[in-house]
This record gives C-alpha cells, sequence and structure tokens, in this order.
C-alpha cells in the first residue's frame, strides 16, 4: 500500500510540473492562456487501429496553426495545445475521459470521436458544457439528438453511404441483392434504404436480409441460405473479423456473385489472412478524403507519403475547423466556435486548404471558405455533412484497384 | 477540476453500488458471479423505458430497475442451484451475454444498438451541469449508505450466519435444517437488486445507454473491486470500488507526468499500470485491504 501512495503523490506532483511546464511555455510564446482543444479519439479497443494516426493529424494541423501565431483574439496570439484522452471505444470509458477533458482540462472543443455509442454518450456532457463536438461517427441518430448545433459530423450518415453504394451496384447490374448484416446501429436503415432503392429497378429486389451477432466465428447457415436465394449480389454489411471468415465460407460454397463490402472490413491485413482468389474480385466503397485536394496532398507529405484513412483525413478537418471558427470569432469559447465553424466552412470567401493560409486570410479581415482533405467541409442545420466523395474499389490479386470516384 | 472529482465520486458511487451487491452473492453467500453487468443492464434498461415511454416517475422507475433486477436474480439462482465454481461463473457470464444480445436485437423494446438517449434525470436542466452532478452525488451515496448500514447489519444477523454458513459448506448447512436452495436464492435476490439499482441510477446519470455500455469489462472491474477491498467485508466493498476508481483515473495523470510518452503509449501504460497494481495489491495483501470480520467468540482450535 505504502508503494501506492508514494506513485501517487508523486503523480500529483509530477501532474502539477507537467501543467506549470506549459504554462510557462505558452506564456513564452503566446500572449494570452494557451487554448485547449480535446481529442477522444480511441486508442486501444475496436477502434485502436484508426485512433493514433487521427490524433496525429489533429497534432499537426495545431503545430501549424501555433507556428502561424496561433488565435488571433482581443488578448493577442493565443497558443493551441491538444489533451488527448483514451475513450478505449467504450461509452463508460468516453465519458470518464470527456469528464476529465472538459472539468480538469477546460476545453474548447472535444474532437475524434469514433464510435458511434461513444459520440452519443459525449453528446449530452458536450452541449450541456456549451462545446462544439466533431465526430466521424457515422450512426443516422447522432444528428438527431438536440444538440443546439454543437454536433459537427464529418462522415456521411448512414443512410446516404447506403444509398450511394447501392446506386453503384445497381449500376454495376446488381437485381437481386441478399442483405447481411452484423447488428449494429445501421443494420436496420440500411435495409431500408436497400429496399427503397432495389424497388426502383425493374426486376430488382432484395433476395434475403439476415442480422447477426459480430462476434460470431461460423456462418454456415447464413452461407446457405444466400447460396438457396439466388442472389446475383452479395451486401456483406458487417466489420473486418466477421467478414473476413464469410469471404472464405462464401468461397468454399461456390459463390460466384458480386460481393460488396464497406472498405473497413475488408482492408490490406485481409489480404494477408485469406488467399488471393478468396478475395479476387470483392468490391469495397467508402466515403472517400478527397484525395486531389490540397489538404490532403499536404496532410499525406507530412504522413511521410502513407496511405492516409478517411478517419484521419477527418479529423484533420475537425481541428482546422474549430481553429479557423475561433479565429474568425476573436475568441476561442465553445459558443464562438459553434457558431463561426458555418461561417468559415461554406460561402463566397476565397477558398483556403490549410490553416496558415485561413488564419492569414482572417487576421486580413477576408471572408474564408475552408475545403479539408475530407472534402468541401460544409454542414446542413442539422450537422451532418454536404457533398462527400465515395470511392469504389476492387480486390485483385492482393491489391485494391480503384474502380470509381465520384 | 472540482466538477469532475464529483463526477468521478458518482461513478465510485454506481461501483460501489455494485460492488455491494456483489458482496451479497458471492462474499456472503460464495455463489461467483459473473453475471453483474447483465443485472446492472436490467435495471438500467428497465427504469429508462419505463420513465421514457410510460413517463413513470424517476423514483419508481428505479424500484422497478431494483425489482426487476431482483426477479432476474431469483430466475438465475434457481436455474444455478446445483452449480458452483467456474461452472457457475460460466454460466452467470453467459446470462450477462443474453442480455446485452437481447438489448442489441430487439429494437422494438431497447432501440437496439442505437441505444436510448435523452433519459432524464432529477432537475436536469433546471439546474446547471455542476449542481446536477452534485444532486446525482448525494442521490448515489445516499444509497450507497442505505445499503452499506444495512447490508452491514445483515451480514451479521442470523440470516447472514446462515449465508456463511452455505458458503463454507452447504451440506453442513443443510443437515443443521437450513434450506439452502431458498437462503441462496434470496441472497441472489438481494444481491442482484442492489445491482439493479445501481444500474437504473446510472440510466438517469448518463442519460444515455446502450449494448455497447454493459461489456463484461464493468463486471471485472467490481469484481476487482471487491477482492482488493476485501471478500465478504462491507467496508471493503465500498473502499475497493473507490480504490479502483482512483486506479482507472490516477493513471490518466501519473502516465501523462511520464516524460516523452505519446499518447498512445500513455493509454497502453495506463493499462499495464492498472493491471500491476491490482496484480501487486493481490499478491501482497490477498485476503483484501479491509479483511471479512467474523463474531466468533471461540474460534476451534486444531486437532492435533
Amino acid at each position: 500500500m505504502t508503494r501506492t501512495m508514494i506513485g501517487r503523490r508523486g503523480a500529483l506532483l509530477g501532474a502539477a510540473g507537467a501543467v506549470g511546464s506549459f504554462a510557462i511555455g505558452g506564456k513564452a510564446f503566446g500572449q494570452g492562456a494557451p487554448v485547449v482543444f480535446g481529442a477522444l479519439p480511441p486508442l486501444t479497443g475496436a477502434g485502436g487501429p484508426y485512433g493514433p494516426a487521427m490524433l496525429r493529424a489533429i497534432q499537426q494541423v495545431v503545430d501549424e496553426a501555433n507556428a502561424a501565431g496561433g488565435i488571433p483574439t482581443r488578448q493577442g496570439g493565443r497558443q493551441i495545445r491538444v489533451v488527448a484522452e483514451d475513450d478505449q471505444t467504450n461509452p463508460d470509458a468516453g465519458v470518464r475521459g470527456a469528464r476529465k477533458l472538459i472539468d480538469v482540462d477546460r476545453v474548447s472543443a472535444i474532437m475524434g470521436t469514433w464510435a458511434s455509442s461513444v459520440t452519443t454518450a459525449v453528446a449530452p456532457l458536450c452541449w450541456e458544457n456549451r462545446l462544439p463536438l466533431f465526430t466521424v461517427s457515422g450512426a443516422d441518430s447522432i444528428t438527431l439528438l438536440p444538440h443546439q448545433g454543437y454536433i459537427f459530423r464529418t462522415q456521411p450518415n448512414s443512410r446516404l453511404q447506403i444509398a450511394t453504394g447501392a446506386d453503384f451496384l445497381i449500376r454495376q447490374g446488381a437485381r437481386r441483392i441478399f442483405h447481411l448484416a452484423a447488428q449494429s446501429p445501421f443494420a436496420q436503415s440500411s435495409q431500408d434504404v436497400l429496399v427503397e432503392k432495389m424497388r426502383g429497378v425493374s426486376g430488382g429486389a432484395v433476395a434475403g436480409y439476415i442480422v447477426y451477432e459480430r462476434d460470431k466465428t461460423a456462418f454456415r447457415t447464413e452461407v446457405d441460405q444466400i447460396m438457396r436465394s439466388r442472389a446475383d449480389t452479395v451486401f456483406l454489411n458487417g466489420y473486418l473479423p466477421d467478414v473476413t471468415i464469410l469471404l472464405r465460407e462464401l468461397f468454399r460454397a461456390g459463390f460466384d456473385g458480386r460481393r460488396f463490402t464497406p472498405a473497413y472490413a475488408l482492408t490490406q491485413r485481409s489480404f494477408e489472412t485469406l488467399p488471393n482468389e478468396v478475395t479476387n474480385g470483392v468490391m469495397t466503397w467508402q466515403p472517400s478524403p478527397d484525395v486531389q485536394s490540397g489538404a490532403f496532398r499536404r496532410l499525406q507529405t507530412r504522413f511521410g507519403n502513407v496511405e492516409v484513412d478517411p478517419y484521419s483525413a477527418q479529423t484533420h478537418d475537425h481541428a482546422t475547423l474549430a481553429i479557423l471558427a475561433a479565429a474568425q470569432a476573436g475568441d476561442a469559447t465553445g459558443i464562438a466556435i459553434r457558431d463561426n465553424v458555418r461561417r468559415i466552412a461554406a460561402g463566397d470567401g476565397a477558398v483556403v486548404d490549410n490553416v496558415t493560409d485561413g488564419l492569414r486570410a482572417i487576421a486580413a479581415g477576408r471572408a474564408v471558405n475552408f475545403d479539408g482533405a475530407s472534402g468541401p467541409v460544409d454542414f446542413d442545420e442539422r450537422g451532418d455533412i454536404r457533398g462527400t466523395k465515395f470511392r469504389y474499389e476492387r480486390a485483385a490479386g492482393g491489391r485494391f484497384e480503384l474502380m470509381e470516384l465520384t | 477540476m472540482e466538477a469532475y472529482l464529483v463526477a468521478m465520486l458518482v461513478f465510485a458511487g454506481f461501483y460501489a453500488l455494485m460492488a455491494l451487491g456483489l458482496n451479497v452473492i458471492w462474499g456472503l453467500a460464495g455463489m461467483v458471479n459473473l453475471g453483474l453487468v447483465g443485472f446492472f443492464a436490467v435495471g438500467a434498461y428497465a427504469s429508462a423505458l419505463l420513465t421514457t415511454k410510460l413517463m413513470w416517475p424517476m423514483p419508481l422507475g428505479w424500484a422497478a430497475g431494483a425489482a426487476l433486477a431482483a426477479a432476474a436474480g431469483a430466475a438465475m439462482a434457481v436455474i444455478v442451484a446445483r452449480l458452483r465454481g467456474d461452472y457457475l461463473a460460466i454460466v452467470t457470464l453467459g446470462f450477462a451475454e443474453v442480455i446485452r444480445l437481447v438489448a442489441s436485437n430487439e429494437i422494438w423494446l431497447t432501440n437496439g444498438t442505437d441505444g436510448i438517449s435523452g433519459i432524464p434525470g432529477p432537475w436536469r436542466g433546471a439546474v446547471t451541469p455542476q449542481e446536477f452532478n452534485l444532486v446525482f452525488l448525494a442521490i448515489v451515496w445516499t444509497a450507497v449508505a442505505i445499503g452499506f448500514l444495512l447490508l452491514a447489519r445483515l451480514s451479521h444477523s442470523p440470516f447472514g450466519r446462515v449465508l456463511r454458513a452455505v458458503r463454507e459448506d452447504e451440506d453442513v448447512a443443510a443437515v443443521a435444517g437450513k434450506p439452502v436452495l431458498w437462503f441462496k436464492v434470496r441472497a441472489f435476490c438481494l444481491g442482484a437488486a442492489i445491482v439493479g439499482l445501481s444500474g437504473a441510477l446510472y440510466a438517469h446519470y448518463n442519460a444515455y445507454i446502450a449494448p455497447d455500455g454493459f461489456a463484461p469489462l464493468l463486471t471485472i472491474y467490481v469484481v476487482l473491486a471487491l477482492t482488493a477491498g476485501g471478500v465478504g467485508s462491507m467496508r471493503g466493498a465500498v473502499l475497493g470500488a473507490v480504490l479502483v476508481l482512483v486506479l482507472l483515473e490516477g493513471t490518466r495523470f501519473l502516465a501523462a507526468a511520464v516524460p516523452g510518452v505519446s499518447p498512445v503509449q500513455k493509454a497502453a501504460l495506463r493499462e499495464g499500470i492498472i493491471a500491476l497494481s491490482l496484480i501487486l495489491l493481490l499478491r501482497l495483501r490477498p485476503q483484501g485491504l479491509i479483511p471479512e470480520r467474523t463474531r466468533t467468540l471461540h474460534a476451534p482450535k486444531a486437532t492435533p
């Protein structure tokens, strides 16, 4: 017990020291106290593979803004500090992390929540404390919460994703689609959208619909039903582990129709666990970052020319939006950021694609319209994103080849 | 900072209630229960649904949450009547998973994996978030205090003594004329009711519940809390719950104080510190911080 007591006392001293050193740093560079942004990405748990890069993207934008003099306010340029907490891809841990960010670090905005359940759990804390929440979660229900404008979502909601996916399949000639979905907030809404879309095509039908538990390890009965339904296309609306198993079982059963799955369910890693003849021809789709945009290219260079996932592109935009909105307001409170995001994200202002140019233009009193790495980032009145591109790929020989980018 | 500390004390209160409930089932009656989070979820969903869909007043919702969890506990006790040890642990673990699966698939009732949001809280909206925290702090710790007083009394009552006898040796208790199953059912019922109450309060504090929130991790935390505090001791249960929360949250600051770690390493370091502290605690003090005290006047001497 003595051991832990000393540890805790040391921790307190250390924490005090760390906070103190930040304060000194803030004094040396900027004039006002630093503005604090809270990052709440999943660093462990199911979202663990994505969180670290999401955080890195935020940090890079903030470093760039700090180098450009920080957020201009009435007290002079204020430097920005990022405090990150791990949401553990669990709503309970997410809420505790958010509490710490809000009450201890006094953040001006929270960004980078990934799982829909975490976002929904954290959202009330944000709007009660008048803080904007920038998220990459896709569940339709999130922006329907009574959030008073505090939620900004850079991920297209699942309805839009499924609708564009279905349009693509129809263009590919799919008529009888079998929908196999992992139980998730978007299983049922996906099905509704699919049925509606297929009804609009002559001879189109959803040949079957099964919801399964995502931890399942065998899918014999499901695959048998797919075979019996004589579907020409199967839509595997699941996650990486279950879709990996499903693809293998579909191959064994000799299914020769189209296979379509979200890009997060078939990744480069799948090619290491599945032989190429199993994955060849599987089509994936995902909301695409705007890979042609200046913002995306810069982010890619900063990342060292490795592949940039859509979530990091989005958190890059979260940080930029928050900084530019605060600069526009000349005030870094949560309310000021909320009220100014739409002013700097859309409109007739000069188009900027990075935080440095944005800060400079705002300082010069010009109107700006930020176009980010994830897309043009225009928000509708609910906080949902407008005008995202989608990317369709096909697996061939252990690689993805681009089919369409629209 | 104060607001954060208050919020964490509220969480500690939920854990303490759960640890107290577990202590009746496991500590006194000796039935390993790894299905805690299932009863927690039953309480949370019952109260959330009754107050949002049928507009029941909150105290009634909480009572209903506890009552439903108690009913589930009673059913559970009858089902597992003949199981002990590992087998009991697996069945109870399964029970919690069943509850979670029902919650994520019976969409008409529970809104599936979307969860239920906008659950009312006492005076939420009418007072500032900080005042709401304080209100809830009072409610939760009042519940803990009442639960603690009643259970501490109970554990030294004849009922508590019989439960201990059942824990030590069922057959001896049966030979002494005690209806073992009936005692087990009542212990399970009582423990589950307290865990269910904790769940019901949690739902109204958080305003949002979803199946994801009822993962087995929570059970593990509470089992650890009770083990660290002292199995069978009511004071140990409360202390252990506070200790686990101090560990969970304190490691945030501890890991941040280590120079030169990135946030990703910090997250890993945190989990490492939590695990290590609990291993050390169990290694150095296996009986828990406050070991169980029984009022045995004359311990029988070992026969040579």
